[in-house]
């Protein structure tokens, strides 16, 4: 669907992105990850045309992209802005047609969008008088209201209460579903857990990491399990025996408690599970992969502090 | 193209929609019309009689000239040549207050030449003016029993007057028709400035409330610019039109109920007419407005406005779009609005730097000078207005179009250079933005 290679590009000396190449496949929802200033907005705009690159090229469907490819590409912009004094019908109108739209279709479109997000009482409403979160749901319906092949949200839930994140996200696993795909820059790990298939993560302007959510979890991961039982904590810690090591453990209720165990020397899984039978009541059992959060600070961490030192 | 209309459109509804484009629309012009009242009120002169001797060695007026018998003005004949320097210091001449001198050139190039003692005022001159044209009609008619197209034309040329101080012949000297002329080159600047400073912060706005980078990821720059751009001149030619309008009506309702004794049968001078049409009380009944006073003349009948609006209209759009490419790169650099006032600065020294150029003009017209402020873009659109007005040779009528052809080219490139600076300029937020910067966004492709 889209091939960045070998993108570099530099603002006066300052490198903001240097040999960056990845590719995003049709009908999955990408991940774009990396601290602030790592160069996520400078690739970003690239893609949009909005900035040339000095280095590399961009390939939209297997064709060097050109300006007519924008019409097949949705936009929602970290740094957003609407027109304060238009209404917000007029907004949505004005940038339907600016993505090719005819005024009938965008008008059809704005009816469909806004009886879904239920805020026809908007219509009339200038931009102005709207909260922020109104105003992102405005902006949000203006980057997929042309039906884009390709959407690309820069922090899409930034602005957001709960309600309406679970709202944008349930938007976007729709279209997933509905084979779009989407480009997705965010902070927010949980989100990227939850919707993304697969991630790069850029810091300080190189490609850092590349792969499906749960290779870059796979990568990091310690050798933790997690095994949820009915019975005696007791039990369970002599069953464990020198094999294997207790780490932590929630206790959810009298008898019922999740321990998180880590193998010592070649034990695996399978070794633990059977001593483990017969002592306590296993309800279930899991290996404990580390979250995106986790998998970001590691895979950032290091480089950083190796600067620093510099 | 698409695109910049949608976004011309937009700009257009934006700016009509607003309190102070309606009440800019109305309240501008009603006070120029109040200006122009106070001038027709007030544009009296001090000086109320003035006895003017006419040189006239061909008896080519044959010792007529009308009227006769006018309150302000008394004509004496001289059927000879009177030296200037003659005139100023010979006894004989003291009663009379100016020379009217008349030779058989008058005819063809129809220029004659007044010498006065003391600056008659702009009433008196165009007064003096008319009466001298008509009379020099009636001898041209006279003339010719069977006009060729040629004649005609003669006929039809405009009467110039050269006044000079007599002690002091050589002091050019400014004319009305010129002021009208740096009064429209002067709107044509005040709109530019007034609808140039509008680009610049509505492209400030966009870059600050960042709406700008949704709008770049479906437009090109240059196709952003120029859609603003056209949107806004839109909007300043709709105003223009409501300036227009508005002043024209007031025009005509001044000179119908303000002035009612413009049109009073005692103001009309009939001794010297020789007209026993129908039209005769028409034709008095103007002359006597005419007479009034030289602003309601100058206003309804000696600037040709037919010629003049296509001209003014002409360089006012590329004048605009000149200096509104020039406004919008600016606003493209600037970091904030107050940051942009650093870069307004040299902008309205160069529109300051062209007014100056139109009053310069007005008072040296024939000077290399103001030829090469005609042809330099940035002061042309005023200094065109005042040539255009106080009249280009015959034969010079090609300068006129070689000006508007260089500001349509300057106008073009100013457009592709201040695109370049927009497109590299739009997207930098929050740093100051140095001339080096400048200079190398102009070097970037």
């Amino acid at each position: 669907m889209l091939e960045i290679n070998n993108i570099s590009k530099s603002f006066y000396r300052k490198e903001a992105l240097n040999d960056v190449s990845f590719s995003v496949r049709k009908g999955e929802v990408f991940g774009l990850l990396g601290p602030n200033g790592a160069g996520k907005t400078t690739l970003i705009r690239i893609i949009n045309r909005i900035v040339e690159q000095d280095k590399g090229s961009v390939r939209f469907e297997g064709n060097l992209m050109t300006e007519k490819d924008l019409l097949h590409i949705g936009y929602l912009p970290e740094e957003r802005g609407l027109y304060k004094s238009m209404t917000v019908q007029n907004q949505v109108l004005f940038l339907g047609r600016l993505r090719g739209l005819s005024k009938k279709d965008t008008l059809a479109k704005i009816d469909y969008w806004f009886d879904k997000f239920q805020i026809n009482d908007w219509r009339k409403k200038r931009i102005e008088e709207l909260s922020k979160g109104m105003a992102q749901k405005v902006q949000f319906i203006c980057a997929v209201l042309h039906e884009p092949k390709l959407l690309i949200l820069d922090e899409p839930f930034s602005g957001f209460d709960p309600i309406n994140v679970e709202l944008i996200k349930q938007e976007l696993i729709e279209m997933r579903a509905a084979g779009k795909t989407i480009i997705l820059s965010t902070h927010n790990m949980k989100s990227v857990e939850e919707i993304c298939d697969r991630a790069i993560l850029i810091h300080d302007s190189n490609k850092i990491a590349e792969g499906s959510i749960t290779e870059l979890q796979s990568e990091k991961k310690e050798g933790l399990y997690a095994v949820r039982f009915r019975g005696s904590m007791i039990a369970f810690v002599n069953a464990l025996w020198t094999g294997f090591e207790l780490v932590d453990k929630d206790i959810l209720g009298d008898d019922r408690f999740v321990a998180k165990v880590k193998m010592r020397g070649e034990n695996s899984f399978q070794d633990l599970l059977k001593v483990l039978i017969g002592q306590i009541e296993i309800e279930a059992a899991w290996e404990m992969l580390p979250s995106m959060q986790d998998v970001f600070i590691e895979l950032v961490q290091p480089i950083k502090k190796e600067a620093d030192e510099k | 193209m698409k695109n910049s209309l949608l976004i011309a459109i937009r700009e257009f509804k934006e700016r009509i929609g607003t309190r102070s484009f309606i009440s800019l629309s109305v309240l501008g012009p009603l006070l120029v019309l109040g200006m122009i009242y106070v001038l027709f009120t007030f544009g009296g002169n001090s000086k109320q009689h003035w006895n003017i001797l006419i040189a006239d060695h061909g008896n080519l007026l044959e010792s007529k000239i009308m009227p006769g018998k006018s309150g302000a003005v008394s004509y004496s004949f001289y059927n000879g040549v009177i030296n200037d320097a003659d005139f100023a210091e010979g006894k004989k001449y003291q009663k009379f207050d100016a020379l009217l001198e008349v030779n058989e050139k008058v005819l063809t190039n129809k220029v004659g030449f007044v010498f006065f003692r003391e600056e008659p005022d702009l009433r008196m001159q165009s007064r003096v003016q008319y009466h001298l044209e008509r009379r020099l009609e009636e001898v041209l008619i006279e003339r010719f029993k069977k006009i060729s197209l040629e004649d005609y034309r003669k006929i039809k040329q405009p009467l110039t007057l050269r006044f000079a101080n007599v002690y002091d012949p050589n002091e050019e000297s400014s004319s009305l028709e010129g002021w009208a002329g740096l009064f429209f080159g002067s709107l044509i600047f005040a709109f530019i400035f007034l609808f140039g400073m509008t680009i610049l912060r509505s492209v400030a706005k966009e870059k600050s409330n960042r709406i700008v980078e949704v709008l770049l990821a479906s437009v090109s720059p240059r196709q952003l610019m120029l859609g603003k751009i056209i949107g806004i001149g839109f909007s300043a030619f709709l105003q223009f039109a409501f300036w227009i309008i508005i002043i024209g009506f007031g025009l005509y309702f001044m000179r119908e109920n303000l002035f009612p004794d413009l049109l009073d049968a005692g103001n009309m001078n009939v001794t010297q007419l020789v007209i026993d049409s129908a039209e005769q009380s028409y034709q008095e009944s103007h002359f006597a407005a005419r007479e009034y006073n030289q602003f309601i003349e100058l206003v309804f009948e000696r600037l040709k406005f037919t010629n003049i609006l296509g001209f003014f209209i002409a360089f006012f759009i590329l004048g605009y779009l000149f200096y509104g490419a020039l406004f919008a790169a600016v606003g493209a650099t600037t970091g904030s609005e107050s940051d942009g006032q650093q870069f307004v600065l040299p902008l309205i020294i160069l529109l300051c730097f062209a007014l100056y150029a139109g009053f310069y003009t007005l008072n040296y017209p024939e000077s290399p000078l103001a030829s090469l402020f005609a042809y330099l873009p940035f002061t042309s659109p005023v200094v065109v207005m005042v040539k255009l007005t106080m009249g280009y040779g015959v034969g010079e009528a090609y300068q006129i179009y070689v000006s508007m052809i260089i500001l349509l080219i300057s106008a073009i490139v100013m457009l592709l250079i201040a695109s370049r600076l927009y497109k590299n300029g739009i997207l930098q937020f929050g740093h100051r933005v140095r001339l080096k910067h400048i200079f190398k966004w102009l070097r970037k492709t």
